[in-house]
C-alpha cells in the first residue's frame, strides 16, 4: 500500500472542489464509512506490527491533515457562498411596495373625531338628538319669538306629518332644551349632528350640513370661562399660532351673544362660531330657576371647520360621494 | 344697511375717521362689511343685528352707537318750524283708528301751499349716496326722515281724500287697491289699510296707493307718521308679497314714541304752510322700562370686575338714565332691553369682549364618561376602513324620480311641505337608494376588472308609521364588481365582513336565515331574492345581506354585480353593549381531519355543517369550509364541499382512535343522505 500515491491523488482531487456540495462528496469519498482513507485505516489490522506502527502513524496524521484542510476549505466556501447568496438576494429598494388595499373615512368623520377628542379631554359629554323636531324645541323654547323676523334667520324645511306638523331641525340648539329638561347642572356637553336649512346651494351653502352645539352650565360659568374653553379648543384643533377675537352678535337663546372670529393661515378674520350666555328664558322653559344657574352655549359649523382644515373649496364635495375626493382622506 | 358718513357727522361730535369708526363699530356694535368712498362721502355697509333693527336701521340710531363706541357726544337738533295761526289741523282732517292693537299710534299733520318740485340738492345727494332714487320734495323728505330716524312716513294728497277723513281699518271683502307701482292688489278681508271715507288709500305700514298719490298738481298734503303692529305688517307682506323699506322697519317693532319726533322733522323739511297742531291717536302710551343693576351679577356673568363708575359711564353713553344706586331707566327707543342680562350685554360689548381676560372654569373636572355608543361607532367605522371601504355621507333626501325608478313602496316615506326641488321631495327611508346612485357616478373611473368599489354609510333614515315618526340609524354598504371570480364572490365577501364585524363587536349567536322581506324597514324590491339572507342574532333580525336586484341595476344602467348589507345600527348598538365573556382556550391539543362531500347544487352548507356539529357534539371545536367547488371534474348538478373539522376537548388529550371514531360516525350520518357522497 502506498500512501504517497493516495496523498497525491487526494490533494489533486481537493483542488477541484468548487462548492460545499462537492466538498461533502469529497469528504464521503475519502473519509466516509466506505471512504478510501477509512479503508486504509481499517486495513492496518492485517499488517505486521512494525508496518502497522509505521503506516498507522502516517495514515492517522494524514487523516488529520485532510480533515483540517476540509474544515478550512469549508469555512472559506461558506463565506464565499454567503456572498453569492447576498448578491442574489439583494433587492431594489426603490421598486414600489406591494399595495395594501385600505379604505378611507369621510373628512367629516375625521374632523368630528378630532373635535370630540378635544372636548372629551376637557370633560365634555357627547350626546345626540333627533333630526326631526317640533316647532317648540326648535324655536319657542329657545326664546325665538313667533312672528318676529329673527325667526326668518332659520329657513326651515317643514314636513307633511300628522297629527303634528314637524320640521327638520335648523340647528343643534334644540338639544340644549331636551338635555336640560332631563338633567340638572352642573354639566358640560357637546351635541354634534346633521341640521337642515331651506336655502339655495352654492360653494359655501348646502341644505344639509353638520353642527356642533356646546353647553356648559353651573353656578358661576362666565364669559371669561367661555373664552378659556373655546381658545383651548381652537388652538388644539388649528394650532397654537392662530389668533381669535370676539364681537357682539345676536341669537335669541343667549344674552349676551357674540361671534368668534379666527385668523388661520391668512390675514383675514373668519367667523368660526356663534355663542353666548344662556338666556334666562331658556332656563325658564326647561324649569330651572334662572337666577340659580348660569352658563354658556355655542354652535360651530363642522363642515366649515373641515373645509378650512383640509382646504376644501366647495361644501357640496362633502356630500358628493365622489371617490376622487374621498380617497384623499 | 348703507350709512352715510357725512350724515352721521351731523349728530356726532368728533366722529372718528371712517376706517377707525368701522373698526370700533365692528368690535362693539355691528359688523361693518365695507367702507367705500363716494364723492365727498364715505358709505359704510353695516350689518344691523335683528334685535337692534328697530332702532338702528337709521342714521340717528347708528349715531347713538358711534357716540358710545367713540366716547363722544351727541349733537341734539330739535326741529324748528312755525305753525299757522289760523289754520288748524283738526279742521282739515279727522283720523279714526278702528283697531288700536293693530295701530297703537297714528300722528298726522297737514301742510298747505305746497309746490311740488325736485328736492334740494343736498337731500338728493344724501339719498343717492345710500342708494335711494330722488322723486320730489315731498316724497324725498319722507324717505329722508325714515333713513334718519327709522320711522317710516307717508304723504297723501289732501284734495283726493273723500270726506276729509283717514280711517285705519281692516279691508272689507272684495276691496282692491292700486299701489304706487300700479299693481292691483285684491285685499283679503281684515288686511289693515289706511282709507278715506270710501276707498283704501294705502296698505298700512307697507305701501301707498295710487288714489291719493302726490303729483305735480298736489297743493296740500297730509303727513302720516304711525306705529303698526309687527304681526299685522308681517301678515300684509305675506299676503301681498310686497316688502318695502317701510315694512322691514315695522316688522322689527318700532317705538311708538318715535312718530312725533319724525313727523316734526319732516314738517321742518317741507316748504309750505303748516297747520296748527298735530292729530295724535295714542291711547296706550309706551313707558320706559326701569330696572336695577347688580354689580356682582355683572361680575358673575363677565368673569371680570367692573366698577360702578364704568357701568354708569357706559350706560349713559348709550342714552340710558342711571343713578348712583344703579337704577336704570331705559329709553323707549331701546325696545330690546327687557331684563338685567340685556343691560349687562351693553356693558360687556362696550368694554369689548376682547378685553375680558380668560379664566379657566372652576369645578372638579371629572373624567368625561366615555360614550359607549361613540366607542362602538368609531370601532365600526375603523373596521370598514381597514376592510377597504370608503365612507360616504349622502344627502338625507330622495326625489320623486328615485321612488319611481327604484319602484319602492311609497308607504312610510315622509314628504316635505316645502322641498327645494322635486328631487328632494322626501326624507330617505333607507340608505340604499342614494348609495346605489353613488355607484353610477364612480363606476367609470373606479370600477375596473381587477378592482371593486366598496362604500358604506352610517346615517339616519326616517319613516312615518301609524302617525309615529321613526328615526333610525342604519349601517349600509355595497361591494361592486364587474364580475366575480367565483359565483357569489361579493356576497360571500360581504358575509365574511359582517361576520368579522359582529365578532369584533363581541356579538355572538349570529346566523343567516332565508330572506323574508319585512316591509317596515327594507323594501324587498332592492333584493335579488335568491341571493339574499337575513342576518340574525338569536331570534332578532338585525339586517340583510344580499345581491341588489338586477332589474334595478338595469334601470340605472349599472353594469356590475352589487352585493349589499343593510344593518339596523340601533339594534347593533344594543347588542354590542352587552358584555363580552372570555372563554379560556383548551389546555389539550387539537386534531384536524378534513372532509369532502359531493352534494347536489341546491344543497346548503349549513345542512352539512349542522350534522357535523350535531354528531360531533362538544368535541367538534370548529368547522371550517375551505373549498366550495362546482364545474370541471365534478358531475353535473353537483358541487364539492371541503371542510376542516377541528376536534378538541376541554378535559383531555384526544387519542387518534377517538377522533377517528367520531369522524367515522359523522361520515356514516352524512351518507345516510342518498344525494351526498363523502369522498375518501
Amino acid at each position: 500500500m502506498d500512501i504517497g500515491d493516495l496523498k497525491k491523488r487526494i490533494f489533486i482531487d481537493l483542488t477541484k472542489v468548487k462548492d460545499l456540495a462537492e466538498l461533502e462528496q469529497f469528504r464521503i469519498k475519502y473519509l466516509g464509512r466506505k471512504g478510501e482513507i477509512t479503508f486504509v485505516l481499517k486495513s492496518l489490522k492485517d499488517l505486521s506490527i512494525a508496518k502497522r506502527k509505521k503506516l498507522g502513524t502516517e495514515a492517522n496524521q494524514f487523516k488529520k491533515e485532510i480533515e483540517s484542510k476540509i474544515e478550512n476549505l469549508k469555512s472559506q466556501l461558506i463565506k464565499q457562498e454567503t456572498k453569492t447568496k447576498e448578491r442574489e438576494k439583494k433587492i431594489d429598494i426603490t421598486a414600489p411596495g406591494i399595495r395594501i388595499v385600505h379604505g378611507h373615512l369621510h373628512p367629516l368623520t375625521h374632523i368630528m373625531r378630532k373635535i370630540e377628542d378635544i372636548f372629551q379631554s376637557m370633560g365634555f359629554r357627547i350626546i345626540e338628538g333627533p333630526d326631526i323636531e317640533t316647532e317648540y324645541y326648535n324655536f319657542d323654547a329657545l326664546n325665538i319669538p313667533q312672528d318676529h323676523p329673527a325667526r326668518d334667520a332659520w329657513d326651515t324645511f317643514w314636513l307633511k306629518t300628522k297629527p303634528q306638523r314637524l320640521l327638520l331641525r335648523t340647528h343643534t340648539s334644540p338639544m340644549q332644551v331636551r338635555f336640560m329638561e332631563k338633567n340638572n347642572p352642573p354639566f358640560r356637553i357637546i351635541v354634534p349632528g346633521r341640521v337642515f336649512r331651506y336655502e339655495s346651494t352654492d360653494a359655501s351653502h348646502f341644505y344639509n350640513f353638520y353642527q356642533l352645539e356646546g353647553l356648559m352650565v353651573d353656578t358661576h360659568i362666565s364669559i371669561a370661562n367661555f373664552k378659556a374653553v373655546v381658545e383651548e379648543f381652537l388652538k388644539k384643533l388649528f394650532g397654537e399660532e392662530i389668533e381669535t377675537r370676539m364681537r357682539p352678535s345676536y341669537y335669541p337663546f343667549v344674552e349676551p351673544g357674540f361671534d368668534i372670529e379666527m385668523k388661520y393661515l391668512s390675514s383675514d378674520w373668519l367667523e368660526i362660531m356663534g355663542a353666548g350666555m344662556v338666556h334666562p328664558n331658556v332656563f325658564k322653559s326647561v324649569g330651572y330657576v334662572p337666577g340659580n344657574w348660569q352658563g354658556f352655549a355655542f354652535g360651530i359649523g363642522i363642515d366649515r371647520i373641515a373645509m378650512l382644515k383640509y382646504k376644501i373649496n366647495d361644501i357640496r364635495l362633502l356630500y358628493s360621494s365622489d371617490l376622487h375626493f374621498l380617497n384623499q382622506f | 344697511m348703507k350709512v352715510s358718513y357725512n350724515w352721521l357727522e351731523e349728530y356726532v361730535e368728533k366722529l372718528p375717521k371712517p376706517e377707525k369708526l368701522a373698526e370700533l363699530l365692528s368690535v362693539h356694535s355691528f359688523e361693518v362689511k365695507s367702507v367705500e368712498k363716494s364723492n365727498e362721502d364715505y358709505i359704510l355697509d353695516i350689518d344691523i343685528l335683528p334685535n337692534r333693527a328697530h332702532d338702528c336701521l337709521s342714521h340717528i340710531g347708528i349715531a347713538r352707537e358711534c357716540v358710545a363706541v367713540a366716547n363722544s357726544k351727541f349733537k341734539i337738533q330739535n326741529p324748528k318750524f312755525t305753525e299757522s295761526k289760523n289754520l288748524k289741523t283738526r279742521d282739515f282732517i279727522t283720523v279714526e283708528v278702528q283697531d288700536r292693537d293693530a295701530c297703537p299710534r297714528y300722528t298726522a299733520r297737514v301742510i298747505t301751499d305746497i309746490k311740488i318740485e325736485p328736492s334740494p340738492t343736498w337731500m338728493q345727494k344724501r339719498l343717492a349716496a345710500i342708494g335711494q332714487k330722488p322723486i320730489n320734495n315731498v316724497v324725498d323728505a319722507t324717505n329722508y326722515v325714515m333713513f334718519e330716524t327709522g320711522q317710516p312716513l307717508h304723504a297723501f294728497d289732501y284734495e283726493k281724500l273723500e270726506g276729509k277723513k283717514i280711517i285705519i281699518r281692516g279691508a272689507r271683502k272684495g276691496e282692491k287697491i292700486i299701489t304706487l307701482d300700479n299693481e292691483i292688489c285684491e285685499l283679503n278681508e281684515g288686511t289693515l289699510i289706511i282709507a278715506d271715507a270710501k276707498n283704501p288709500l294705502a296698505l298700512a305700514g307697507v305701501k301707498g296707493g295710487k288714489k291719493a298719490e302726490i303729483t305735480v298738481k298736489t297743493k296740500t298734503i297730509v303727513l302720516e307718521s304711525a306705529n303698526f303692529d309687527i304681526k299685522v305688517v308681517r301678515a300684509t307682506c305675506r299676503e301681498t308679497g310686497i316688502k318695502t323699506e317701510s315694512s322691514i322697519r315695522f316688522e322689527y317693532g318700532l317705538d311708538p314714541n318715535l312718530t312725533e319726533e319724525a313727523i316734526n322733522r319732516v314738517t321742518q323739511l317741507i316748504k309750505g304752510k303748516i297747520t296748527k297742531g298735530i292729530v295724535d291717536i295714542y291711547s296706550k302710551k309706551t313707558l320706559s322700562v326701569r330696572m336695577r343693576l347688580n354689580l356682582s351679577k355683572i361680575e358673575n356673568i363677565l368673569g371680570i370686575r367692573v366698577s360702578k363708575q364704568q357701568v354708569i359711564k357706559y350706560l349713559k353713553s348709550l342714552g340710558f338714565i342711571i343713578n348712583d344706586s344703579l337704577r336704570v331707566t331705559v329709553p323707549t327707543i331701546r325696545r330690546d332691553i327687557e331684563i338685567e342680562e340685556d343691560l349687562i350685554e351693553e356693558i360687556a360689548r362696550l368694554i369689548g369682549y376682547n378685553n375680558i381676560v380668560t379664566s379657566h372654569p372652576f369645578g372638579l373636572l371629572g373624567m368625561a364618561r366615555l360614550n359607549d355608543e361613540l366607542i362602538v361607532t368609531n370601532k365600526v367605522k375603523t373596521i370598514f376602513e381597514s376592510a377597504g371601504f370608503n365612507e360616504v355621507y349622502n344627502i338625507s333626501f330622495v326625489g320623486e324620480a328615485d321612488i319611481k325608478k327604484f319602484d319602492v313602496n311609497r308607504e312610510g316615506y315622509i314628504e316635505l311641505e316645502n322641498p327645494l326641488s322635486i328631487d328632494l321631495k322626501y326624507l330617505r327611508k333607507d340608505l340604499l337608494i342614494n348609495l346605489i346612485k353613488d355607484i353610477k357616478d364612480n363606476s367609470k373611473t373606479f370600477l375596473r376588472e381587477d378592482k371593486a368599489i366598496k362604500i358604506f354609510e352610517l346615517g339616519k333614515t326616517y319613516r312615518q308609521e301609524n302617525k309615529k315618526i321613526e328615526e333610525e340609524r342604519m349601517l349600509t354598504g355595497l361591494i361592486v364588481r364587474r364580475s366575480g371570480k367565483m359565483k357569489g364572490e361579493s356576497f360571500y365577501e360581504t358575509k365574511g365582513l359582517i361576520d368579522s364585524l359582529l365578532n369584533k363587536l363581541g356579538i355572538s349567536d349570529v346566523w343567516y336565515d332565508d330572506f323574508q322581506a319585512t316591509p317596515e324597514w327594507t323594501d324587498n324590491i332592492f333584493w335579488q331574492r335568491t341571493e339574499t339572507a337575513e342576518i340574525k342574532v338569536g331570534d332578532e333580525e338585525i339586517g340583510f345581506i344580499g345581491e341588489i336586484n338586477t332589474t334595478i341595476l338595469n334601470k340605472l344602467n349599472i353594469k356590475a354585480e352589487v352585493a349589499a348589507f343593510n344593518l339596523n345600527f340601533e339594534k347593533l348598538l344594543k347588542l354590542a353593549e352587552e358584555e363580552l365573556i372570555y372563554k379560556p382556550p383548551s389546555l389539550y391539543p387539537a386534531a384536524v381531519r378534513d372532509l369532502a362531500v359531493l352534494v347536489n347544487l341546491e344543497d346548503r352548507v349549513a345542512d352539512i355543517q349542522n350534522i357535523i356539529e350535531q354528531i360531533g357534539g362538544e368535541l367538534v371545536f370548529d368547522v371550517d369550509l375551505f373549498d366550495m367547488y362546482e364545474g370541471e371534474e365534478i358531475p353535473d348538478g353537483k358541487k364539492n364541499l371541503a371542510f376542516h373539522i377541528i376536534y378538541q376537548s376541554y378535559e383531555k388529550t384526544l387519542k387518534d382512535e377517538e377522533v377517528d371514531k367520531i369522524h367515522r360516525r359523522i361520515i356514516r350520518e352524512l351518507e345516510k343522505n342518498k344525494n351526498w357522497e363523502v369522498r375518501k
